[in-house]
């Protein structure tokens, strides 16, 4: 911060203001603690204008995405705009995506900023909790790729350190072709989700593979309780069924909404049915 | 944090300093005087405030002045100067689509956001593409039925 008191970073090439090049942003981060900016719907919302922004639009490895055969890879200063116009992009992002905000929110906010501002109501952090996706997090030191679960660890609290940069998301590819995506808002536009869902769901040969819900909105971080899930998982449709219930209570037991501009007990019971009907759907689709 | 940026605004070279967290909105209408972008809620819920950056539609209240280095802003009052400007402005007022007339500079601009990337919309497309501009006074309707007619009778401009 005394750094960026002595001198003006000018906005040319090679400056400190918006770096083109990682390394660069890399070397910010670890000297002066500086505030990463990619799309700034977030940070902006506060007025202090005093903030030692670090702009990271002009990175180009922030920008990419690639697949691989076990994971999407998203560059985490993609915007909203970027994922839902890219065919290449798994369904259920491109979902979540165009339900964000409105077509100027979606045109600056990024993925990445979407997870790093660690609101338990983000909508595209929740497709990546309930897909048990990865982040990649970078400094001038090394890196890491840790489960976003480990990433996201309160409203607003991340276990991002000052010097790290959000570089990378990998979305697992396994599990994403049979997928429900529900937000409930208050209006079909520029909407904070009251309740936010993502459940996947896979069976083979009448034999539940998979299940993996996710909650937003409800409490202080996306809720993902894979324990509860696994006591459906490698159960037939008959065993699943008979289980269901207690499945069910388990959810319920897990969730503990806050009140919020909407009542804890109205966001359990959504949840619930959210939970109830997805189950039944799919149960009903593998007879 | 200061910063000294050099942009284009409403097509002119423009040399700018101060602090980089600034946002675009305020130094528009305050250091600017284009006072056509308009301060709805500063924190990009209404849309009045919306202008082009390199072409894309943003809310300038979410826009930190450290963005900007090289990038090209427009703004109502440069995109007025236009053609496609007569063609949506004579179409909004064919159906009286102005009331109190805040919401409407960003309304333009978001329709040339639309109109730009999508030059035959629906009327669905043409609601998404106006779902961040929020008006108090129209109801939406006449607004959404000018955008349709700009888009036919602007044949060839977009």
């Amino acid at each position: 911060m005394v750094n960026s008191m002595v001198q003006t970073p000018k906005g040319k090439e090679g400056d400190t203001l918006a770096p083109k090049t990682l390394e660069a942003a890399l070397a910010s981060l670890a000297q002066e603690g500086a505030i990463p900016y990619a799309g700034g719907t977030d940070l902006m919302v506060a007025e202090d204008e005093r903030r030692p922004f670090l702009f990271l639009h002009n990175i180009a490895e922030l920008q990419g995405f690639s697949e691989d055969d076990e994971y999407y890879r998203l560059g985490a200063g993609l915007t909203y705009t970027r994922i839902m116009n890219d065919k290449r992009m798994p369904a259920l992002l491109v979902e979540a995506a165009s339900q964000i905000a409105a077509p100027a929110i979606r045109n600056a906010g990024t993925i990445g900023g979407n997870i790093a501002n660690a609101s338990p109501k983000a909508d595209s952090a929740l497709v990546l909790v309930a897909t048990d996706s990865l982040v990649r997090l970078v400094s001038a030191a090394g890196e890491r790729v840790i489960p976003i679960g480990q990433f996201l660890v309160g409203r607003q609290k991340t276990t991002r350190r000052p010097d790290e940069l959000l570089v990378e998301i990998l979305m697992p590819k396994r599990w994403l072709a049979d997928y429900r995506f529900t937000k409930v808002g208050g209006r079909k536009a520029l909407a904070i989700s009251r309740v936010s869902f993502a459940g996947l769901f896979a069976a083979e040969s009448g034999v539940i593979q998979h299940l993996a819900l996710a909650f937003g909105a409800v409490e202080d971080t996306i809720v993902r309780r894979p324990q509860i899930d696994g006591l459906l998982i490698g159960k037939s449709v008959e065993e699943a069924r008979a289980l269901s219930e207690e499945w069910l209570a388990a959810w319920d037991a897990a969730i503990t909404p806050l009140r919020g501009r909407v009542s804890a007990r109205y966001r359990k019971q959504v949840c619930l049915n959210l939970a109830a009907a997805f189950l039944k759907s799919r149960l009903e689709s593998t007879d | 944090m200061r910063c000294e940026i050099e942009f284009t605004l409403n097509g002119a070279t423009t040399q700018w300093a101060g602090e980089a967290g600034r946002k675009l909105l305020d130094v528009l209408r305050d250091e600017f005087a284009l006072v056509g972008v308009k301060c709805g809620c500063r924190e990009g819920e209404c849309g009045a405030c919306s202008v082009l950056m390199d072409g894309v539609l943003v809310n300038s209240c979410l826009v930190a002045m450290g963005r900007l280095q090289g990038c090209e802003v427009l703004t109502i009052e440069g995109y007025r100067l236009t053609e496609r400007f007569k063609v949506l402005d004579r179409a909004l007022a064919n159906r009286s689509a102005v009331q109190c007339g805040y919401c409407i500079p960003g309304m333009v601009l978001a329709a040339e956001a639309l109109l730009a990337a999508c030059p035959r919309p629906s009327d669905a497309e043409v609601r998404r593409g106006l779902s961040g501009n929020l008006c108090r006074c129209t109801g939406y309707n006449a607004i959404a039925g000018a955008i349709l007619d700009a888009s036919k009778e602007g044949e060839g401009l977009w």
